[in-house]
């Protein structure tokens, strides 16, 4: 087998310019399929990271259909008062923390940067942010209900205010704040780059007296959250029916499961359109080994009939092709996992220092060993037909064979 | 009766070109004694080339029977063939053939590569090989490197790597100037007269044919028995070189 090995070997170095380029063809799709993958399952990652934040007894209500969610966002579509209040109302529900947000100008030492603001129920919120959201301080503490106070996500301190530290003094519309505290990471640019404070004070400085974006509902333990889900929807959208005069607007009731698995499956399409582009790719790999080993069939007609002369077996001529397409396939694969690695590593560390997205680059040993085998695979499979081509010839023809 | 190595059983080639039939073998009939030096003389075209190939397990017959020591050829395997070549006969052709990319040495190992010869005994005897036919020195050179002769002595070399019973030679010297002809055919004598070793050397030159005991003359795809051809080769015999 060493020896099939060396003529392999031998043979890939005779045409090593074709060789090359063949490789080249390889580690291109390896390049891609080891890149996206990794990208793909990072993104992965990140989103489910996310949502195993939120807890499992946590609903997320807001209004509209969930396939309709940006038209309901940026329509500015909202809960109201009486909706909250009917939510309240379900059976099961413990707890609801209407949350209403609001671009608004922020001035800091004497720089003013728009920001977003969050206001939430201060004293209901804090014990399900803390225990179900993942709410923690980094710095300073936390603010006090009906206090103009702030805290802000981690990202504020070093994007937005640089140097932002607790006890200090923000404006928001010519009034003053005091910053208590830095959040820890939440996970998203979005929710890291947040001015928290209270409800109430957030109605008194952006004038949005009524409603809320979304609302987080807590479930008493015990119920079912599909089911408290259910009868939330149930219940607003019969509310709405009974209002006269107004048009009847749909709701949608969010449980974790239900986000993970919307998230998942739109993910799992990624990864799938993904993965086929990147196939295509490895199959013009594939197809560029065959056309090189074919090639090399014919001008090695000659040469086979020789080793079938001396004693070589077809099964020892197959292999030897066998071998060459093998090890094309295995230095590309080789070659597009290195640097496939190192894109996905460099678009991670471009978006940890820029400010745009966080994103995780998933490098498994399983994707390293895929990479390699589906690579090898693909030069054999490629390599197939040809050193079948070349192992079935007549020892005479090869023998008498002229290029 | 000491069974012949070679037996040929009213052998007939006939190839199909398109719609028209050529017969290159009719009928042949033909026995050759382990241990003979043994010429196949002919014009070109006669067929003596076709007959080698089927001597040699290369190529097999239309019609009729083949024994190499008493086994019929017909009734092998693709791989029970190639193993016969590999073991039992030893080729060298006027192309030389050896395999471009790799060195003298490596060519001669080849041959026991095949037949899963031990890894430690392959360079070994490969080595003594080349030293027999006067390439010690060259052993890491590759084709291109050597000239004609000393090519076709490294294809002598290989041909003999795995001891074969039969040395099969299609025109060996049909490429090589007279002095490299010369020393190919001393050699091929050497191995006759120092084993019982079968060989056979297919061959349009009378000179050549001179140095065997034993010459099959071929016209038309059969064996003929032509006196002036004969009394040619009996006569150089006489006169330069005898065995």
């Amino acid at each position: 087998m060493k020896e099939y090995f060396k003529i392999a070997i031998k043979n890939l170095k005779a045409r090593s310019l074709r060789s090359w380029l063949t490789i080249l063809g390889i580690i291109i799709g390896v390049f891609l399929i080891v890149s996206l993958l990794s990208l793909s399952e990072g993104l992965k990652m990140t989103v489910m990271q996310q949502l195993r934040m939120m807890g499992k007894d946590v609903l997320i209500v807001f209004p509209g259909e969930l396939s309709e969610i940006t038209a309901t966002i940026l329509g500015g579509m909202k809960l109201s008062e009486e909706d909250t209040k009917v939510i309240k109302k379900v059976e099961g529900v413990e707890l609801v923390i209407p949350m209403a947000w609001k671009g608004e100008a922020m001035r800091y030492e004497g720089k003013t940067k728009i920001v977003l603001l969050c206001g939430y129920p201060r004293k209901e919120a804090q014990e399900l942010f803390e225990s179900d959201l993942g709410w923690s301080l980094a710095e300073g503490d936390w603010p006090l209900p009906g206090k103009r106070e702030i805290i802000v996500g981690n990202l504020v301190p070093k994007e937005f205010f640089p140097g932002m530290k607790p006890g200090t003094k923000a404006y928001i519309k010519g009034r003053e704040f005091l910053v208590t505290g830095i959040l820890k990471s939440l996970g998203s640019k979005q929710d890291d780059s947040m001015v928290g404070l209270d409800l109430e004070v957030f109605r008194e400085i952006t004038g949005e007296r009524k409603g809320a974006q979304f609302a987080f509902v807590k479930i008493k333990s015990g119920f079912d959250p599909e089911k408290v889900a259910e009868k939330i929807k149930n219940a607003l959208e019969t509310t709405q029916k009974r209002r006269p005069g107004k048009e009847t607007l749909a709701f949608s009731v969010l449980t974790n499961e239900k986000a993970g698995s919307i998230a998942g499956s739109i993910l799992i399409i990624i990864q799938i359109i993904v993965f086929a582009f990147a196939s295509i790719a490895i199959l013009v790999g594939g197809i560029g080994i065959m056309n090189t080993m074919f090639t090399s069939v014919r001008e090695r007609t000659r040469e086979i009939g020789i080793m079938k002369a001396i004693g070589a077996k077809n099964s020892e001529i197959l292999i030897i092709f066998l071998i060459e397409a093998g090890i094309i396939g295995l230095i590309g694969g080789l070659g597009g996992t290195i640097l496939g690695i190192s894109f996905a590593r460099a678009i991670e560390t471009y978006g940890q220092v820029h400010p745009l997205f966080y994103f995780h680059a998933s490098i498994t040993p399983g994707l390293i060993i895929f990479g390699f085998l589906f690579s090898f695979f693909v030069g054999c499979f490629s390599g197939f037909l040809p050193a079948r081509r070349a192992a079935r010839l007549k020892p005479v023809e090869a023998l008498r064979y002229f290029e | 009766m000491v069974e012949p190595l070679i037996k040929l059983e009213n052998v007939w080639k006939i190839y199909q070109l398109g719609k028209v039939e050529l017969t290159v073998l009719k009928e042949m009939n033909l026995e050759i004694n382990r241990g003979s030096f043994v010429s196949i003389i002919g014009p070109s075209g006669s067929g003596k080339s076709t007959l080698l190939n089927i001597i040699g397990c290369l190529d097999i017959p239309t019609k009729g029977k083949i024994f190499l020591d008493g086994q019929d050829i017909q009734k092998l395997s693709e791989d029970e063939l190639a193993k016969i070549r590999g073991k039992k006969i030893g080729f060298v052709f006027q192309q030389f053939n050896l395999l471009p990319n790799l060195t003298a040495i490596e060519n001669v190992v080849l041959p026991m590569v095949f037949q899963k010869i031990p890894e430690e005994k392959r360079f070994g005897r490969a080595k003594k090989l080349l030293e027999m036919v006067g390439l010690g020195e060259r052993i890491f050179h590759k084709p291109a490197e050597l000239s004609g002769g000393e090519q076709q002595r490294v294809a002598i070399a290989r041909a003999l790597a795995n001891n074969p019973e039969m040395l099969i030679t299609d025109e060996p010297t049909g490429n090589l100037d007279s002095k490299s002809g010369e020393m190919i055919m001393e050699i091929l004598k050497e191995l006759y007269q120092k084993g019982e070793r079968t060989i056979i050397v297919v061959t349009h030159d009378p000179q050549i044919a001179s140095f065997s005991k034993e010459v099959v003359h071929i016209k038309d795809g059969q064996i003929v028995s032509d006196h002036e051809a004969m009394k040619k080769v009996l006569w150089l015999r006489e006169n330069s070189r005898s065995i």
